[in-house]
Order: C-alpha cells, then sequence, then structure tokens
C-alpha cells in the first residue's frame, strides 16, 4: 500500500478511538431534558429553608443574585421577578433593554429543589423563540421566522456565499461565442 | 453514402426524442408553479426562499436533459442570468437599508416593523418576511441554473491546447 | 456489561451512525488519488455532520409524556399532549447544506479547469507533470 493511505488509516483509527473516549458526555437520543433543548445546569446551588419562602412569596433572594453576579453575568441579566412555576419549581425573569420596540421581560433562569438544596439552571435561548414567536410575528412556521427575522443577518450573509459561489464559477468556466480566430 | 448515413441517423433520433421533448415541455411550467408555491406559503407550512428557488433551478435543468446543452443553451442568455443573480442580493439588503431610513432616529437594520404598510406592527413583520423570501428564491435561481450551464457546456479549445472533448 | 450496551451503544446510536460516515468520509478525502473521489468523500463527511446535528434537536416519547412534533404552531397539537422539536438545528443547517452546494460546485469548476491544462484528473501524474515543467 501507498504510505499517504496507510498513514490515513492510522491517523482514522486514531481518531475512532478519541470519539470513543468522549461518547460519555453526548446527550442521549431524544431527551427532553438536553442543554440544546431545554436548560444548562448551572451547578449553583442555595440552602434551601430560607430562599424557598422568598421564592415562593415573589421576592428574588440576595444570595441568588450575589452568587450569580460572582459567577461573572452582566448587570441586565440578573433576575427581577420570579414566578412558581409548580410545587419546588421557580421561574426567574430577566428585563432586558431592548430598544427598538419596549422592554419586555424573558424567562431566563429555572430553580428546582431537589432534596435539601435549590440548584439553578438557566434556559435555552430556543425557549424565547419557541413561545413567544408566534406573538411576535404572525407566521406559524417556526424555522422560516426565525430565519428571516430573529436571524435575519446571517441569511444575508448565507445569500452572499451563494452569489459568491455563483460568480466563481462564472469567471473560472465562462460560456464563449464561437468567435472567430482574428489576430 | 453520406446522405444515407445522415437520413438514417436522423430518423432513429427523431423516433426517439419526441415523446421525452413532449412530456418536458409540458411538465415545466407545473414545476415551476409548484416552487413559486413553495416560496410564497414558506410562512405557513414547510418551505421557504431557499428551497422554492432550487425547485425552481431544477426546472431549467430538466430543460437541458431533455433537450440538450445547445438548443436549451440558447434560450438563457448569460447577461440576464447573471443580473438576476445580484438581483436578488439587492432586494435583501435594500429591504434592510429601507428600514433604516424609514425607522427615524431608532435606526434598526433588517427589522420589518418600521417599513410603511398600513398593519399593524407585528404583521408588518410577516410581510417583511415574504418580501426577503423572494428575493432569496431569485437568487438561488439563477445560481443554480448559471452553474449547471457552466459545467455542461462543451467549451471551444484554446489555441494551442490539442483537440480535447 | 449490559449497561455498557444499553447506556453507550443502544442510547446514542445517532452519534455512532454519524462517526462511521465521517470517518468513511475523512479516509476518502485524504487517500484516494482521484480528484473527482475526493469531491465525493467530501461531501460525505459535509452529510455525517447535517446527520449529528439534526439528531440532536429531537425529542423522543418517554414513559408518560408524548414525543415532539414538527415546529410549526398550532393549538390542537397542544392540547393533545405533544411538544416541539427544537427548530434551532434545523435553521443553522439550511445555511450549512447551501455552503456545502457552493463548496461542491466551486471544486467542479476547478477540476474542470485542471483536466482542460493537464489532460488528467489522477494527483500522482498531475504532480509528476508539475515536477517536469518546474525543472
Amino acid at each position: 500500500m501507498k504510505l499517504i493511505s496507510l498513514s490515513a488509516l492510522l491517523f482514522v483509527i486514531f481518531l475512532g478511538a478519541l470519539f470513543i473516549y468522549i461518547a460519555d458526555d453526548i446527550p442521549d437520543f431524544g431527551d427532553p431534558n438536553s442543554p440544546p433543548n431545554r436548560y444548562v445546569n448551572l451547578s449553583i446551588s442555595m440552602d434551601a429553608a430560607e430562599a424557598a419562602t422568598n421564592l415562593n412569596k415573589g421576592v428574588v433572594p440576595e444570595e441568588l443574585v450575589s452568587k450569580l453576579e460572582a459567577r461573572g453575568f452582566r448587570e441586565d441579566e440578573l433576575p427581577a421577578k420570579v414566578e412558581m412555576v409548580k410545587e419546588g419549581e421557580w421561574d426567574a425573569f430577566i428585563i432586558p433593554e431592548e430598544k427598538h420596540y419596549y422592554p419586555k421581560e424573558q424567562k431566563y433562569y429555572f430553580i428546582k429543589k431537589e432534596g435539601d438544596k435549590l440548584w439553578v439552571y438557566r434556559y435555552a435561548p430556543i425557549i424565547r423563540y419557541i413561545e413567544e414567536g408566534h406573538e411576535e410575528t404572525e407566521v406559524p412556521n417556526m424555522v422560516t421566522y426565525i430565519l428571516a427575522d430573529y436571524r435575519g443577518y446571517d441569511t444575508l450573509g448565507e445569500v452572499t456565499v451563494i452569489f459568491t459561489a455563483g460568480v466563481g464559477v462564472i469567471l473560472l468556466l465562462r460560456r464563449r461565442a464561437k468567435r472567430p480566430e482574428a489576430r | 453514402m453520406n446522405t444515407e448515413k445522415s437520413e438514417a441517423g436522423e430518423g432513429k433520433k427523431r423516433g426517439g426524442d419526441v415523446i421525452v421533448e413532449t412530456v418536458s415541455r409540458l411538465m415545466v411550467p407545473f414545476i415551476q408553479l409548484f416552487a413559486l408555491y413553495v416560496i410564497i406559503h414558506g410562512a405557513g407550512g414547510p418551505g421557504g426562499g431557499f428551497q422554492g428557488g432550487v425547485i425552481f433551478g431544477a426546472s431549467f435543468v430538466l430543460l437541458v436533459i431533455a433537450f440538450g446543452i445547445v438548443k436549451a443553451g440558447d434560450r438563457f442568455p448569460e447577461g440576464i442570468n447573471t443580473a438576476l443573480t445580484s438581483l436578488g442580493v439587492y432586494i435583501y439588503a435594500g429591504v434592510g437599508l429601507l428600514c433604516i431610513i424609514l425607522s427615524l432616529g431608532v435606526a434598526q437594520y433588517l427589522n420589518y416593523g418600521f417599513l410603511s404598510l398600513p398593519v399593524h406592527f407585528e404583521e408588518r413583520r410577516a410581510l417583511g418576511m415574504d418580501l426577503v423570501e423572494i428575493g432569496i428564491g431569485i437568487t438561488v435561481m439563477a445560481v443554480i441554473t448559471s452553474i449547471f450551464f457552466n459545467l455542461v457546456w462543451k467549451r471551444e479549445p484554446e489555441g494551442g491546447g490539442g483537440e480535447e472533448e | 456489561m449490559e449497561w455498557v450496551i444499553a447506556d453507550i451503544i443502544l442510547a446514542k446510536y445517532n452519534y455512532w451512525v454519524s462517526i462511521i460516515l465521517m470517518l468513511i468520509g475523512f479516509y476518502a478525502m485524504i487517500a484516494k488519488g482521484n480528484l473527482v473521489k475526493k469531491i465525493i468523500g467530501l461531501n460525505i463527511f459535509q452529510t455525517a455532520i447535517f446527520l449529528f446535528y439534526i439528531s440532536l434537536a429531537d425529542i423522543r416519547a418517554v414513559i408518560g409524556t408524548k414525543g415532539g412534533t414538527e415546529p410549526i404552531v398550532s393549538e390542537e397539537i397542544i392540547h393533545k399532549g405533544y411538544v416541539y422539536v427544537n427548530p434551532l438545528p434545523h435553521v443553522l443547517i439550511l445555511t450549512a447544506i447551501v455552503v456545502a452546494v457552493a463548496t461542491t460546485a466551486v471544486a467542479l469548476a476547478l477540476i474542470i479547469r485542471m483536466y482542460e491544462e493537464y489532460g488528467t484528473i489522477e494527483e500522482d501524474e498531475i504532480i509528476e507533470k508539475e515536477r517536469e515543467l518546474g525543472v
């Protein structure tokens, strides 16, 4: 066998071993609670007793705000309002500065009680597009309004890519008319 | 001998190609109508600009397969095709620039709520999306057509290249 | 040993299918000599990536809940208990498919021009001709 075939085979086997090594971290197929689909575990935990009573009344506890600020969240990403979803689960909202129409509250954090502690999760950005997309744009198809409205700038770059490919092929293989050899 | 051979060749060619040419000439308008349906109904069901543009380009590819590149290639002059590829990008970027001009003071690019149409803010976003999808469809159709025609066209060998086909 | 089969192989079979396709495409891109076969390997590689990314977005039926349905907003489906499939990977892969088409088109145009210049599309013969021309 040629040298490059042999070295390619060895490299492919090495890559295969690497993929098997990291197979533990990949989320399961069809898991509804995996990080791309619902929320990401932030690994912030608080004691349940005093914080739970604060959250039940609808007041954001000080400990939560200070821990989030220590983690690195910015000024306008700290929670401003808490609502209860079920017994033991709370949604925390933030009010970002959306300059174009009105500053609206947005569902950002998810606090859950497990055993003795409260764990804090963060919602994936897809939650806003699924739940409030149909009110903000009167379009039923989610893929279309994400492509053309919320991420419209990326689609402009996309059209530029295919325009560049067309121009590249035209420059390489131009269809010339049969001209007579005039020298 | 030469005339007999050419006549026999022509008769054989005429017999096989009539069905393919006629059927494809009948099918092309319906394929294009379906492509326009997919572009415009991209808001209510599956579809959108890219998908409809590719189906539109596929109708021209069908014409080339049935008729041959020389006969079909004369119908699509290269200048109009190249102009159509840039027209779609102009429409897309132009809508964005129009939103900056019409939104006095706030100045947001590609925020279709500020276009001056006689409906309320949320529905203007849906209509702006339709305009943008039409622009995408035009560009994708022209690019797929021009790529296919350029890849299939038999090139005249340049001076000194030898007889290659 | 059962936990190995159930947890790693069966629960993530989308990952394994995508890995096998990706390695086949990668080997074809490097080791084959014909230029068109390299482009075919590139396309297989890209298809494997698309498959993996979209399969991350699926939501399957666990005991007690119904599975995911298509991401088009409609009121009746919500009342029946379905959830929506995550639409964000679909959007990103639409862009990636168009990039794959553009790359393949320009690569095939380059191959046609190389065939007209050198008369062959085997990589070894092109290197030989270049070496002769260079010296």
